[in-house]
């Protein structure tokens, strides 16, 4: 991630923060005058001293190099009175205040002797600001770190929960395209259904009216003072009420409405039986289903994809039970057969959907003839955001959310394409179920 | 009438045909299909008077079909039925089948036989009118150079791109909200009105479809941003427009929907029984309803001054 400017300008400071404001000792200052320094209070924490010439840093002296000289016998008398330039270490750990804490530390620990004799001197354009210590400098730098790795984590964390909103997203984008297609798929059934209801109640109010009119014509009959004319009246009445009826053969037409009807309806339950077994809302998270169902459920969800404009064949084999979350299952067969028909960009249009095991897996077969995919891009189809949709058309989840749902199954997902003569996805799942732990990962 | 009007039913669910054709029995000449060919080659050989088709067939989208019925047999009013709003089917049927009707599954029976009576009454009528030898629709009038192109779009290029276009042959005006635009129909004879949804933060809708239920002859070309289907529907049915322009606009579209929308004004200013082909449906919304009453007054003002020219 790249930082902040304002984080430049903080890291800067932090050097400015540790630096000690210490007065320098000049090049004439002798020897035991350095000694008698290190005595004071005000540099008990200095492990050396800089010597500095106008400005300029010209060397350190250390308690260590003042220990080495003053436990010898007579070396305060010896050298006591010598400026410290004859001693001094003429190559101190020198750092400029306006680098960057990690690489004034990265300085200073490669140049820094064992055991630790020295501090080091802060410069600013090659002018002395002041002195460091490398505990300081290092216990900084930890801190430095450890805030680091915090935006890490919280970087990671988001990066995780935007992952679990795409493929929410994903989902929901999947769900739409399903509920779009099957409200299509209801939509044709409901039209005539209710078309044909609104008829039938026409003709029945048609023959109700009849039955009366014939009803009175009944009890007319019966009724020995009738009136001769008023029979007649109702006979004729009666006879061109039938007579409507008849001549648009309105009543058996009406029967065979009647058959349209209950197709109709029959149509619906059964997209809304498919579409319950295929989101198994109602239905345990894992269950023993054959591929078989799974891919006919899907057939119908997807319904609305292939109606007409790619021909389905099937070529099922006698396949084993899986355990497997069907939802999810189903999820990976829609995507695998949406992205067959919408590959498909002629009129003759097939795709071959097989099923086989052997003693360890169950597979199914999703293929083809569509327009392929390159070579280049076949290895990319399962990494998350691959697409070569237009934006705005594919999340490109879609298989990498297939690759994940399979993979939790404890099984595989494998592609062969060549352009221009199509694709094929093999989805293999394991017989034997997945031990405890996965099945807990499915479900989840 | 002493003939029954021609029907032509398409839709390549047989059930659906079925019912339909149950509705339709004893009131006009029928003729069903589930075969978009056959239907084309029906209306080679025969006259039709409406004609409602399925969007959604295996050979041919029903858009499609109705734009080659449109470029077949003009007088024949189209009315596209459909399962499942999608947006293209809806804009390819206004600008490529000018449709006069946009019903979606499932239907309601009695406004359909409405629909497609008001359909074929308006048909009879075009056909008549066609047969009359004075019927001149490519004639242009003398006047035709001064009827405005009015601009109502709170974008300027919109108004400076349409000035480019056609700004020689015609005035092109521009307003920046409805009450401007207003002013502008009163005080302009505007042929053409190009117009985003929404304006000043307020509706163009109302007004394109009060305006076109007074003066079919103000054709209406649509430019939005949006794609929202149910307000497409509504611009269709009672608002008759012209053409439905995705935003951002390319100048070689907008140039030529002006000029057949320009065209397409003439031919219905002389010839007014063509404008009939584009009765719209009633409005149904309380606010619609509300500006429609506002603007009544000024509209018969515009009408008494299109008299007077």
């Amino acid at each position: 991630m790249m930082p902040e400017p304002r984080q430049i300008a903080a890291a800067t400071s932090d050097l400015a923060q540790l630096r000690l404001d210490v007065r320098p000792l000049s090049p004439t200052t002798s020897v035991d005058q350095a000694a008698e320094l290190f005595l004071q209070p005000a540099y008990a924490r200095m492990l050396c001293l800089p010597v500095v010439e106008h400005s300029r840093v010209v060397g350190s002296i250390s308690r260590h190099q003042l220990n080495g000289i003053f436990m010898r016998r007579f070396g305060r008398e010896l050298h006591g009175a010598k400026p410290v330039t004859q001693i001094m270490n003429t190559a101190p750990l020198i750092v400029d205040e306006m680098a960057p804490l990690e690489q004034a530390a990265g300085y200073v620990t490669t140049h820094l002797g064992s055991p630790i004799t020295e501090d080091f001197v802060v410069v600013r354009d090659g002018s002395y600001r002041g002195m460091g210590v490398v505990m300081d400098l290092l216990s900084a730098l930890q801190r430095r770190v450890e805030s680091g790795s915090r935006q890490l984590g919280d970087a990671y964390r988001q990066l995780k929960a935007s992952q679990a909103q795409l493929v929410q997203s994903e989902k929901m984008a999947s769900l739409g395209q399903m509920v779009a297609g099957v409200a299509h798929e209801i939509n044709t059934p409901l039209g005539y259904v209710r078309n044909n209801l609104e008829m039938i109640r026409d003709v029945f109010a048609q023959s109700s009216d009849a039955l009366r009119e014939h009803d009175r014509l009944a009890r007319l009959l019966l009724d020995p003072d009738a009136d001769e004319t008023a029979l007649e009246q109702q006979i004729a009445g009666c006879r061109a009420q039938i007579a409507a009826l008849d001549e648009l053969a309105l009543l058996d037409d009406t029967a065979a409405l009647f058959s349209d009807s209950l197709f109709g309806v029959d149509t619906i339950k059964d997209l809304v039986v498919n579409l319950r077994n295929f989101s198994r809302l109602d239905q345990a998270r894992v269950a023993e289903v054959s591929l078989n169902d799974c891919l006919d459920q899907t057939l119908t969800i997807a319904g609305n994809v292939l109606k007409n404009r790619v021909q389905v064949i099937k070529r099922y084999g006698e396949v084993p039970t899986v355990a497997c979350s069907p939802s999810q299952i189903n999820q990976v067969l829609l995507n695998l057969i949406t992205n067959a028909a919408q590959a498909i960009e002629h009129d003759a249009g097939k795709i071959l959907l097989r099923t086989e095991a052997d003693p360890h897996w169950v597979r199914a077969h999703i293929q083809d003839n569509g327009k392929g995919i390159a070579a280049e891009h076949l290895k990319k189809v399962f990494d998350p955001f691959f697409t070569t949709k237009p934006i705005g058309k594919g999340t490109g989840l879609g298989l990498s959310i297939c690759f994940q749902i399979v993979q939790s199954h404890g099984g595989t997902i494998q592609v062969v394409s060549e352009p221009g003569r199509g694709t094929k996805f093999v989805v293999s799942l394991p017989r034997r179920a997945v031990d405890a732990a996965s099945a807990e990962a499915i479900a989840a | 009438m002493s003939e029954p009007a021609s029907l032509l039913l398409i839709d390549d669910e047989e059930r659906v045909l079925r019912s339909l054709a149950m509705l339709f029995r004893g009131r006009y000449a029928l003729y069903t299909t589930t075969d978009p060919q056959a239907a084309l080659d029906y209306i080679n050989r025969e006259r039709v008077h409406a004609i409602v088709s399925d969007q959604r067939m295996p050979q041919m989208r029903g858009a499609e079909l109705l734009r080659e019925v449109r470029l077949r047999s003009p007088n024949t009013m189209r009315i596209l039925l459909t399962g499942y709003s999608e947006l293209d089917a809806v804009v390819a049927s206004v600008n490529d089948g000018e449709i006069f009707r946009f019903v979606q599954k499932p239907w309601d029976a009695t406004e359909l036989r409405d629909t497609v009576q008001q359909a074929a009454t308006i048909s009879q009528a075009l056909f008549t009118a066609s047969a009359r030898p004075s019927f001149t629709p490519e004639a242009p009038a003398a006047t035709a150079q001064h009827e405005a192109v009015l601009v109502i779009d709170d974008d300027e290029s919109v108004f400076r791109t349409v000035t480019d276009l056609v700004g020689e042959a015609h005035p092109v005006l521009w307003a920046r909200s409805v009450d401007q635009a207003l002013d502008l129909l009163h005080s302009h004879a505007i042929g053409v009105l190009i117009a985003e949804l929404s304006v000043g933060g307020s509706s163009v809708t109302p007004l394109l479809k009060v305006l076109k239920a007074q003066h079919p002859e103000v054709v209406a070309i649509v430019l939005t941003p949006f794609h929202d289907v149910s307000v497409f529907v509504g611009l269709i049915n009672q608002g008759q427009v012209f053409r439905l322009l995705p935003k951002p606009v390319r100048r070689g579209t907008v140039s030529m929907s002006i000029a057949s929308a320009m065209k397409h004004h003439r031919t219905l200013s002389h010839a007014p029984e063509r404008a009939a082909a584009h009765a719209v449906a009633p409005l149904d919304q309380a606010e619609e309803i509300g500006l429609a009453s506002r603007m009544m007054g000024l509209l018969g003002r515009l009408r008494r001054r299109a008299a007077a020219v």
